[in-house]
């Protein structure tokens, strides 16, 4: 065979190869993703199941903040009940537990009984840990769209993803005014 | 993934191959000198680096964290630190849970170990956490982690090998050809021939010299190079440098000394568990940049939390002149904004006072050390250890007797 | 940890959120540098008198007594004095590891009146209500 043959089955053999990894890159990237979604889904649950046993430890001492308890119960079912229901609807019900709770947590302040009870002092630290996996997870979850949409969009791996169905994914916008909005705690 | 950790690593590649490099000459020259064939040397010198890496490989954690004495611990025995390296691992996007340990010792410190991010460990020291409010302690973890993700712990213990293999090689080498050329008789019989041999063995002895001078200063560097990158990985997993800078500094006031740790070991630490008065800033032989240093570009990243403001803020306090973090690294990660403060009435989690974290901290050693703890009527606590003999201990403050 | 004074095991006593090492044979006090740290920052009397590093820096007393081995990093401890009226003798560990206090040093210093301002003051009478007890 002449040389030029050799020399196109070498470029043919690099550019396949060259193919082979970025559509693996691609894949792992996606399924990187998925997996962080999957952690977000993870902590928002463990979220969830750990407010009716903070409501259930509270309780006992807090007698007149009935209606801040029933607040974070209802926004606590208001979530679970949103789970599923797309990103939009799911951000907003769970940025309004967000409030629901740390305006609970302000109120712990009056409480210097609660503030001393082992139980309760565990408790607080699973649901501040909870919150801030939830918002690593999210934190993880946009870092990894942003590498996977940044490789379906540049070249040349654009030209991989496009021959092979990779489209760009939607971030987790947080709804940063209900997530990050001090408690406006009244003493009226 | 490894797009990111190759650019980072392109120039730490280069370092090590320059060890290597070294390593294989001085293997040729101890064939030369000692064995007359070069390739006798030579494979010499592989299989003791090989067998040195296979066991680095395979038992390298277990052996660094038997040697650091740390004990392994479960998700009820600290929740708090157990959080944090799991908010840690979720940030990072680790695959597995790291194990934790902890080193009974007043000193502050902190390693990671594992060769791969499958097979990852964190280890503090008791000190550590009595002394690290959560934002610092989440700083440090994030910083130990970000060296398992960036593969440092693996590439740190292959570079240790390699600087280990020359060292031994070079001081036995050294020794021979010394003696030798007092001792041993003429190999070669022609006087030019003589001669020649003697260039050589002069040039080898001179080079044997060196090599362990030169391998220590690439070890250094690369370590170093590990440490800056850690700092800003840290800081883009917590998107809050602060919380690092300031364990930093309160890692640097500290006087205790770690006790466990060792000239070989020290690397694998957060800070170096070593430290002489007045070093100087940029100082060559040291396996860590000054912390002073470290926290400065820290407190200088003003805009975000990606590798760009580190590396910027790297500049700034470097006066201009080259990075630290490869182009390649700075571009993979997009801006990253910094966590926002906390407002003013948002309520923290009550942090734990620093007698209560520092009791919370030493029952769980008395736990890990079987102790058997009495809860005395009148508020006092007795703690007993496990081998104490007598079948009864009075409470020293009112005087009640308890039977162990 | 084995008692400086007569090698039997210590035990833990823990007062107030304070650690101090006990000995039931000999009634031995070991204060452990951290701890002392930890008790001085709860009274919020950092640094002053009674920190490790100024009976560290203080000349050595003289004394005949049997120098003792400190129970955390096994150097010679020395001597140093404390209280007024009359000063006790007591063992400082030369590295910063903590103070002892052997059993008949504690009773003259819980008989003493501190003035109750300063740290060692603080120390003496926190040594006394932990050990009201003490054979």
């Amino acid at each position: 065979m002449p040389i030029v043959g050799w020399i196109i089955i070498g470029v043919v053999v690099v550019l396949v190869i060259i193919l082979f990894a970025t559509y693996n890159s691609l894949v792992r990237l996606r399924n990187q993703a998925k997996n962080a979604w999957a952690q977000i889904d993870v902590q928002l649950k463990r979220r969830h199941d750990l407010i009716p046993n903070l409501v259930e430890t509270v309780r006992g001492y807090m007698k007149h903040e009935r209606e801040t308890l029933e607040a974070v119960t209802n926004a606590r079912n208001m979530a679970q009940k949103a789970v599923g229901g797309g990103v939009g609807a799911q951000s907003k019900a769970e940025g309004e537990l967000s409030g629901a709770l740390s305006k609970l947590l302000a109120v712990v302040e009056n409480y210097p009984d609660l503030k001393a009870n082992q139980n309760f002092l565990a408790l607080q630290e699973e649901l501040t840990s909870t919150e801030n996996k939830i918002s690593f997870s999210r934190q993880f979850y946009n870092d990894s769209v942003l590498k996977y949409n940044n490789k379906t969009q540049m070249f040349p791996s654009n030209v991989v993803a496009g021959m092979t169905g990779f489209k760009a994914s939607e971030f987790f916008e947080v709804e940063v005014a209900a997530e990050r909005e001090a408690p406006k705690v009244s003493f009226s | 993934m490894w797009e990111q950790i190759r650019a980072n690593q392109i120039r730490s590649v280069i370092l090590v191959v320059a060890m290597g490099a070294l390593l294989i000459l001085i293997g040729y020259f101890i064939g030369v000198a000692l064995l007359d064939s070069a390739i006798a040397g030579l494979i010499i010198t592989l299989v003791i680096w090989l067998v040195m890496s296979l066991i680095a490989f395979f038992r390298g954690d277990s052996i660094f964290l038997a040697l650091s004495r740390a004990r392994k611990i479960k998700r009820d025995d600290h929740p708090r630190l157990y959080n944090i390296v799991e908010e840690m691992k979720i940030a990072s996007g680790l695959e597995k849970m790291p194990d934790i340990y902890i080193i009974d010792d007043p000193a502050l410190n902190a390693f990671a170990t594992g060769r791969s991010p499958e097979r990852a460990s964190v280890a503090v020291t008791s000190g550590l956490l009595q002394k690290l409010n959560r934002d610092e302690l989440q700083g440090v973890i994030a910083h130990e982690i970000a060296h398992v993700k960036n593969r440092d712990v693996l590439l740190m213990s292959m570079c240790g090998v390699l600087l280990g293999t020359i060292v031994i090689l070079a001081f036995f080498a050294t020794r021979m050809l010394f003696f030798g050329a007092i001792f041993g008789g003429r190999r070669s019989s022609s006087a030019g021939g003589g001669q020649a041999q003697l260039i050589i063995l002069a040039i080898g002895i001179a080079f044997m010299i060196l090599a362990p001078i030169f391998a220590y200063l690439i070890y250094f560097a690369i370590s170093r190079k590990r440490e800056y990158l850690a700092d800003a990985t840290s800081a883009l997993y917590t998107r809050y440098p602060e919380g690092l800078a300031s364990a930093l500094e309160k890692l640097g006031g500290s006087k205790a000394e770690l006790k466990s740790a060792n000239k070989a070991t020290a690397p694998m630490y957060i800070i170096n568990p070593f430290r002489k008065k007045g070093r100087a800033a940029a100082d060559l032989t040291s396996t860590h940049p000054p912390i002073s240093e470290r926290v400065r570009i820290l407190r200088s990243m003003a805009g975000g939390a990606a590798f760009a403001d580190y590396e910027n803020a790297y500049r700034q306090v470097h006066k201009g002149g080259k990075g630290v973090i490869s182009p390649a690294a700075v571009a993979s990660v997009g801006a990253v904004g910094l966590r926002a403060a906390e407002p003013e009435a948002a309520p923290r989690e009550p942090e734990p006072s620093k007698v209560e974290r520092t009791r919370e901290v030493s029952d769980l050693m008395w736990k890990l050390n079987d102790y058997k703890t009495i809860n005395c009527a009148c508020g006092t606590k007795l703690k007993v250890p496990p081998k104490f003999k007598s079948g009864q201990v009075k409470c020293p403050h009112c005087g009640r007797i308890h039977s162990v | 940890m084995r008692c400086p004074a007569c090698g039997n095991l210590m035990i833990v006593v823990e007062h107030e959120n304070i650690e101090l090492d006990y000995c039931v044979n000999c009634s031995g006090v070991w204060f452990d540098a951290g701890e002392l740290e930890l008790f001085l920052e709860t009274m919020e009397l950092e640094g002053t008198s009674l920190s490790l590093d100024d009976i560290l820096t203080s000349p050595e007393a003289e004394s005949a007594e049997k120098k003792r081995k400190c129970p955390i990093c096994g150097g010679k401890m020395k001597k140093a004095t404390v209280g007024h009226e009359p000063e006790v003798l007591i063992d400082a560990c030369p590295r910063g590891d903590g103070l002892w206090f052997d059993s008949g040093e504690v009773g003259q210093l819980i008989t003493q009146l501190p003035e109750k301002s300063d740290s060692q003051g603080r120390v003496i009478t926190f040594l006394g209500e932990v050990f009201t007890a003490r054979d």
